[in-house]
């Protein structure tokens, strides 16, 4: 660390020019996907709900992904989450995107899910159970108001972690306790909102299949997301001022070994959840699988086995390959493309009970994506790179060798 | 009795010239320079771990991963076969009808013994390229070096490297302004 950079000012940490050629690219895609995604309603209706429910999820656990990555931060962090504590405020903060985006899912439920068509639930021949459930709590005013209930506390806790980071860059010398005290509590509430959202937005999906593992292995998807995402941006700012003058490979490292830890969190929680109901072997607990193992869909996980565990996990024990920016990005790329087909491989044979990909998918992922992008570096530049006053933003711009 | 290491100057062989330092800071810088100055057998010792100072004095990379690597790899292919032996071809049980080459339901033990030899590789690994156990060393001839363990930084060079000279290093080694230089007697 340079001398020099110890006189930085809120000016000299701004987000290089790139960042806007970046958000304008990103709105230009987002509105070409989004018009073409929107066409495909009344082209391929049968293949765009479930298609909006795989894109929706990606981009929505990104941003959770971003709020939980920013509350370890908080309460662990130090310099590895410093130099990307506003990229996950900026990512975090695309949440009341997220809300609105979601409002077509509401409108359609029928389309989806099997408990909300009203022929199925006047069969005779359909389970009591079923009905029972779609009475009491799969219903739509169950969802609106526990959509609105999640929303609400994930907006909640983002504005304020965002809001005081940024009273934080005016007064110097605050205390962090806040910070802390939100974040704590926050990581359990998260988890818990997180679990009953993707019980009720995507195991609901499969008729009476349930696991107890299914939230954490979302919670694990998102958190590789985000950190994959995060060594995404700080490349590209990298090779830039002026995150080029304090991004160390130290902190690139770091990153590194958490993507390598939480490929294979994601890896134990999805194996625990096979070995589980592989060794059971019961009818109410195998249809899922024996759904996804077959019609095409077992070739779609046997690839996610291989290239979102087997070779980035081979890969990542290189100590040089986690050190160096340019070369952990490519498999950051990768890997956050082995989460979009993960979520796919989650929602979509419920629905097609063999292999089924549409021009949708890629026209929804890239629409919902281009609009999240921009609203994140319209996000980003709004305010320095570094939060300034932060203890550790102090001790990374001070010398390392005190 | 104590005697001062310099008592020993062109009397035994020499196992390398000591420089002593007040600060980590001027440890990393001083080893940076003399590294530089094509010094290969150096070495640098201070009460606790300095970030840099292992690239400082050109240590880049060690061998511990790959015994690590190995290591684990034996802890897994071992597992998986004892499991496979006892499961499928000594003593095979007939559970719910399930195959006797249950993978699924191996990969535990599989994983764990990997973990367990991966971890005791690292530390037999790491202690033995350390060259432990090490019952005697050159340096502790030099009195004030006790303080290495306090809070005083300390760089030899070896009089092993090819460049190495009693009067030539010592007067470099004076130029990295240290708080005192000693001759280590091997």
């Amino acid at each position: 660390m340079t001398t020099a950079a110890i006189k930085m000012t809120k000016s000299d940490l701004m987000a290089p020019p790139v960042a806007q050629s970046i958000q304008t690219r990103s709105l230009f895609i987002g509105l070409v996907g989004a018009l073409a995604s929107v066409a495909g309603v009344f082209i391929a209706p049968e293949s765009f709900f479930s298609a909006y429910l795989s894109g929706y999820m990606f981009w929505l656990g990104l941003s959770l992904g971003c709020m939980a990555i920013l509350m370890l931060h908080h309460l662990v962090g130090g310099a590895w989450s410093i130099v990307i504590r506003r990229i996950l405020e900026s990512g975090m903060m695309t949440l009341p995107m997220m809300f609105f985006l979601f409002i077509p899912i509401l409108l359609h439920l029928p389309q989806l899910y099997f408990w909300a068509r009203p022929e199925v639930l006047a069969d005779p021949k359909t389970d009591p159970k079923i009905i029972e459930i779609a009475h009491s709590y799969l219903n739509f005013h169950g969802i609106l108001e526990r959509y609105i209930l999640y929303f609400v506390i994930w907006i909640g806790m983002a504005y304020f972690l965002n809001r005081w980071s940024t009273e934080q860059d005016s007064i110097a010398g605050q205390s962090t306790l806040r910070f802390r005290a939100l974040s704590g509590l926050g990581l359990v509430i998260y988890s818990l909102s997180i679990s009953f959202a993707v019980i009720d937005w995507v195991m609901s999906l499969q008729a009476r299949w349930i696991s107890t593992i299914y939230g954490l292995i979302f919670i694990a998807g998102e958190a590789l997301s985000a950190l994959c995402f995060c060594v995404v941006i700080e490349t590209i700012l990298s090779k830039r001022k002026p995150m080029s003058d304090y991004l160390t490979d130290t902190e690139v490292h770091d990153h590194g070994k958490l993507i390598l830890a939480f490929v294979m969190v994601w890896t134990y929680f999805n194996f625990s959840q096979w070995l589980i109901i592989w060794a059971g072997n019961l009818p109410d607990e195998i249809p899922w699988f024996v759904r996804r193992m077959n019609g095409g869909w077992g070739e779609v996980g046997m690839f996610l086995a291989v290239f979102q565990f087997a070779v980035p996990f081979a890969l990542l024990l290189s100590r040089q390959l986690k050190r160096k920016a340019r070369t952990l990005v490519r498999l950051a790329s990768w890997i956050f493309l082995m989460r979009m087909i993960d979520i796919y491989w989650h929602v979509e044979p419920a629905l097609h009970p063999t292999f089924h990909v549409s021009w949708l998918h890629f026209t929804i992922l890239a629409g919902m994506g281009g609009l999240w992008m921009a609203y994140f570096f319209h996000n980003l530049r709004s305010r320095p790179l570094l939060p300034i006053n932060a203890p550790q933003t102090l001790r990374l711009l001070g010398s390392g060798h005190e | 009795m104590s005697i001062r290491a310099t008592d020993f100057s062109e009397c035994g062989p020499v196992y390398g010239l000591m420089a002593e330092f007040d600060s980590a800071q001027e440890l990393v810088t001083a080893a940076h320079k003399t590294h530089e100055e094509g010094y290969r057998k150096i070495d640098a010792y201070s009460p606790f771990p300095i970030e840099g100072l292992a690239e400082a004095i050109g240590f880049h990379k060690n061998r511990v991963p790959l015994v690590v690597l190995i290591g684990g790899l034996i802890g897994g292919l071992s597992a998986y076969a004892l499991q496979y032996w006892v499961a499928v071809i000594t003593y095979p049980v007939n559970i719910g009808g399930r195959p006797y080459h249950s993978w699924p339901s191996f990969i535990i033990v599989t994983f764990e013994l990997t973990i367990l030899f991966g971890g005791i590789s690292s530390a037999i690994g790491m202690i033995a390229l350390n060259g432990l156990p090490l019952p005697y060393h050159p340096v502790f001839n030099v009195p004030e070096f006790t303080k290495a363990t306090e809070n005083k930084f300390f760089l030899v060079v070896e009089s092993s490297d090819p460049q190495y000279d009693s009067a030539r290093t010592r007067s470099f080694l004076n130029g990295l302004s240290p708080r005192m230089i000693a001759e280590v007697p091997s």
